[in-house]
């Protein structure tokens, strides 16, 4: 099988995994006693009332027509609109995924940064002392629950030392970086350091580092504790193969040999638990974003679970679940290209 | 490529990178501190600039978990945050004197009501004008009165708050109004309506800008058609223009609030009083009261209005570089049976829960001393407020309900069983103010209490299907008066909102006769009896009410948290 065959089956299971995810959450979510008209309404409502607001969101036809209609919007691209504020829920996912983005990518860079020094730190310097504290640490951080973390680093660094800010994506008051424009084309990515790098503003750029810094961290830290012991596990193995013994023999240095030549190779699995990490990442996210105040997708979720917004939940659970698909078969792809035996 | 090349060029790499991070640190923390930090955190001041009189910061940040749930149209919103901010964004006839309950002209310099009570005439300010310019007058009033009429958003304060209302939703306080001149509104009422001016002084009654709230081309009352939703334009989404304050900028992302910036309104007419004192108001939005209270430790917000958790303002209150204001709350909780569950038909059975309710447990364990227990309805501090339930029970008076449940034919082996459930996501404390509730009526030794909650999204439905047996409410006013702390928990039917399921004649001839009476004398008797016959009753059970707290720097002023519960931003204060 070629590697475009293997991409088309790869996408084409993917559709049925999205569709069968929604299916579930679509079902659960009506499952639940109540619905958005009747937690609207505060006092005791008019029972002709209730039945037009539920008439207005068509939760008076019967389920398997709502279900229907929602994927037949879903086919045409259209998300609904939130049966709590009436707009539409993909610009609404739209407005909230730069943030979550932003904290993804810098946390994921943390996560993959630490996990690699510290797991190849470990593997270089095996039944040390160093390796037993990266040992440590690796169970340590995979395990402590990220708003327990999160709630650590705002004290030292927020409340006591006074160095980071604790929540937030910028300073109350301060305006949201406003991107490029070059003639008619504004170009605005919703990411703050980026937005801001392309404003040329560096006050702004410091600011959003500033407050990414402490959930970025927090987030990236919980999820590098796999990448510290998948790399040292890996580096363990590849620093007993033959080509290593033979790279030593020939004379290298032991720098180039465990930098250049075992790294490279134990971190081949890392890649494939990088696509598995970032589905983690997302869940975390949904803690860290309301923990640090920032409005994202995750919180977004909460939200609507509150307000019991179908249309909302479904559009961001799709949302999500297509994002954790698309980066699964991007790195399987990847893997593909590189280890050909994965297509056979 | 050979190996030397291969290391030579691992090393150049390694090194590459490493300057190149050192470099762009170097070079943002360098640029940081030559900038002094954000350009727009540092202070600036105002003009009031002498030797000895303090200088004043011309913004003040203040953080908050609440949100506005819905718009800013006073036909819509009915959240207490959207509601907080009408109350800074416009200004009705009538407004409350900061610190007290008492009555003061705004809009309307004075009013008089005919000797029947039902009809009111209210005397308007005159050279009042919006934000635009544009005069405000009696016809202003009135159309905003027909708007209310033509929208009645269900889901709204007008029908809400029985102010008004046609049709299906017929009929509230209002029945008309009509002007008698430029500056002389009538209101008809239905009914005699003695806190008719607390309804007035309500955000909901508020003037709007005719040309910023149109009325429906259509109405459909009872949908939301009409109202003023959020659309990211500062200039449409406002219709209130007569406040201190004009928006200048509402950051909101997906539902919630993310920034709302407030200006001072140059055409307010009170400006030249002075107000509003602090020219811009940033208002920053966070997830929960961990994030405010951290918010307001590190000084990212100069304010921390609602909500903070007991165990932080605890800790705020010994720390210097903070000022914790606490002011009287409105908020009340309560403990609620439907008396469709056989074991609550008993009056015996509610009567022994209301005695052995331990209010002071709750307050010292779940509040640390920051609520006050309650023991009526009606809120302390509150006109024709009694402590009946006191009276009649006491407080964790053991004995009493070891009594009334023998006479109800329970026993320490035959115990009676009480389902409690507690509401999730909505109230602060829910889960410890239950397990204090559970800890005072086991301690009878005559009753087993199983925890249960359900997530506020599918609470308020679960009451109305009768599936919870014993639950927990809480309650905030829509105007200050004590017929709304009565009405709404107690309607004839004994459904309502609460669906106690308990019907009393007695009490609803007394809330029919209270809201057309004007005699405090008569009041102050009717109200005492209510108040007696719920006590005794025991459908309900208060348990205690909340007090206002805001945390600030120590050089903030003019905070004043009193029974209103309106948030005055333009009183707000901060020196350099």
């Amino acid at each position: 099988m070629g590697l475009r065959d293997y991409v088309i089956i790869r996408v084409l299971l993917t559709i049925p995994l999205v569709l069968i995810l929604l299916s579930v959450v679509f079902l659960l979510i009506r499952v639940l006693p109540g619905n958005p008209c009747l937690l609207k309404f505060e006092h005791n409502v008019n029972p002709q009332l209730l039945a037009t607001c539920e008439s207005s969101l068509g939760l008076n036809k019967p389920l398997y027509v709502q279900f229907v209609d929602y994927f037949l919007g879903l086919f045409r691209g259209n998300l609904g609109l939130s049966m709590v504020d009436f707009q539409p829920v993909s610009a609404q996912i739209l407005s909230r995924f730069p943030a979550t983005l932003e904290l993804v990518l810098y946390s994921f860079m943390v996560a993959v940064i630490v996990g690699i020094l510290l797991g190849s730190l470990g593997a270089t310097r095996r039944g040390s002392v160093t390796d037993g504290a990266v040992k440590v640490i690796g169970i340590l951080l995979y395990s402590w629950p990220v708003f327990f973390l999160g709630l650590i680093f705002q004290l030292i660094f927020g409340v006591y030392l006074n160095w980071l800010p604790t929540g937030g994506r910028l300073c109350a008051g301060c305006q949201v970086p406003q991107g490029l424009t070059i003639g008619s084309v504004h170009i605005q990515t919703g990411l703050y350091t980026v937005d801001s790098i392309l404003a040329g503003n560096l006050p702004d750029l410091v600011d959003s580092v500033r407050h990414l810094i402490l959930p970025a961290l927090t987030l990236g830290l919980v999820i590098s504790g796999v990448f510290i012991r998948i790399t040292r596990t890996n580096m363990l193995e590849t620093l007993r193969a033959d080509y290593v013994t033979a790279a030593r023999a020939r004379g290298l240095k032991d720098r180039t040999v465990v930098y250049g030549y075992a790294l490279r190779n134990a971190l081949l699995p890392v890649v494939t638990v990088m696509g598995l990490q970032f589905a983690l990442l997302l869940s975390g996210a949904v803690l860290t974003e309301t923990e640090f105040n920032i409005d994202g997708i995750g919180r977004f979720l909460v939200d609507r679970v509150n307000f019991l917004d179908y249309t909302a939940i479904q559009g961001a659970v799709v949302f999500i679940a297509i994002l954790i698909a698309t980066v699964a078969l991007f790195i399987d792809i990847l893997y593909a290209y590189l280890d050909p035996r994965v297509r056979l | 490529m050979n190996i030397s090349s291969y290391k030579r060029k691992a090393i150049s790499t390694t090194a590459i990178v490493v300057v190149i991070i050192i470099v762009l640190v170097v070079a943002a923390v360098a640029a940081y501190y030559a900038v002094g930090g954000p350009s727009t955190t540092s202070s600036t001041t105002s003009s009031h600039s002498s030797s000895t009189s303090p200088t004043y910061k011309n913004k003040i940040i203040v953080g908050t978990t609440d949100t506005v749930q819905t718009t800013l149209d006073p036909a819509d919103a009915y959240d207490y945050f959207g509601i907080s901010m009408i109350q800074n964004l416009g200004d009705g006839l009538v407004d409350y004197r900061p610190g007290t309950s008492q009555y003061v002209p705004a809009l309307a310099t004075s009013w008089s009501v005919s000797p029947d009570g039902a009809t009111w005439n209210f005397t308007l300010r005159q050279g009042v004008k919006f934000a635009d310019g544009t005069a405000f007058n009696a016809t202003a009033v009135k159309y905003s009165v027909d708007r209310q009429f033509a929208i009645q958003e269900a889901a709204g304060p007008f029908v809400g708050a029985g102010i008004g209302g046609t049709g299906a939703q017929c009929c509230g306080v209002i029945n008309s109004t009509k002007v008698l001149g430029p500056y002389l509104i009538q209101f008809k009422l239905n009914q005699p309506f003695t806190s008719f001016l607390g309804m007035m002084a309500f955000a909901t009654m508020y003037p709007v800008e005719p040309k910023l709230a149109p009325m429906p081309a259509h109405p459909h009352p009872g949908t939301n058609e009409g109202v003023i939703n959020y659309t990211g334009n500062v200039a449409t989404e406002n219709p209130n223009q007569l406040g201190p304050y004009i928006l200048s900028a509402w950051q909101r992302s997906a539902g919630k609030d993310v920034e709302i910036d407030l200006t001072a309104n140059p055409n307010y007419w009170n400006a030249s009083g002075g107000y509003p004192k602090t020219p811009n108001i940033v208002i920053s939005f966070y997830s929960d009261s961990a994030s405010l209270a951290l918010a307001v430790k590190t000084g990212a917000v100069d304010i921390a209005y609602r909500q903070l958790a007991a165990t932080d303002v605890q800790s705020d209150e010994t720390n210097s570089a903070l000022k914790v204001w606490t002011g009287p709350g409105t908020f009340i909780q309560y403990l609620v049976f439907n008396e469709n569950v056989p074991a609550f038909q008993h009056q015996l059975v509610r009567e022994a829960v209301a005695a052995a309710v331990n209010r002071t447990l709750i307050d010292n364990t779940v509040f640390l001393g920051q609520a006050e227990p309650l023991y009526s309805m009606i809120p302390n501090g509150m006109i024709y407020h009694t402590d009946a339930f006191q009276t009649d029970y006491g407080n964790a008076n053991t004995a009493k309900a070891k009594s009334l449940l023998t006479q109800a034919g329970y026993s320490t082996t035959n115990k009676l069983i009480v389902n409690l459930t507690y509401p999730t996501g909505h109230y602060t404390s829910t889960d410890l103010i239950s397990s204090a509730l559970k800890q005072s009526l086991e301690a009878t030794g005559m009753v087993t209490v199983n925890l249960l909650n359900q997530p506020w999204s599918s609470y308020k439905s679960s009451t109305a299907n009768g599936q919870l047996q014993a639950y927990i409410y809480g309650w905030y006013p829509d105007y200050l008066d004590p017929y709304d702390y009565s009405f709404p928990f107690f309607p004839a039917n004994g459904v309502g909102f609460l669906y106690t399921h308990w019907t009393n004649s007695t009490a609803s001839d007394l809330l029919t006769q209270i809201s057309g009476t004007s005699s405090s004398t008569q009041l102050t008797t009717m109200y005492t009896q209510l108040q007696n016959i719920v006590a005794q009753a025991a459908p309900v059970v208060p348990l205690f009410q909340g007090t206002s707290i805001a945390v600030s720097s120590p050089k903030v002023s003019g905070i004043v948290l009193d029974v209103t519960t309106n948030f005055r931003y333009w009183l707000l204060q901060e020196t350099t």
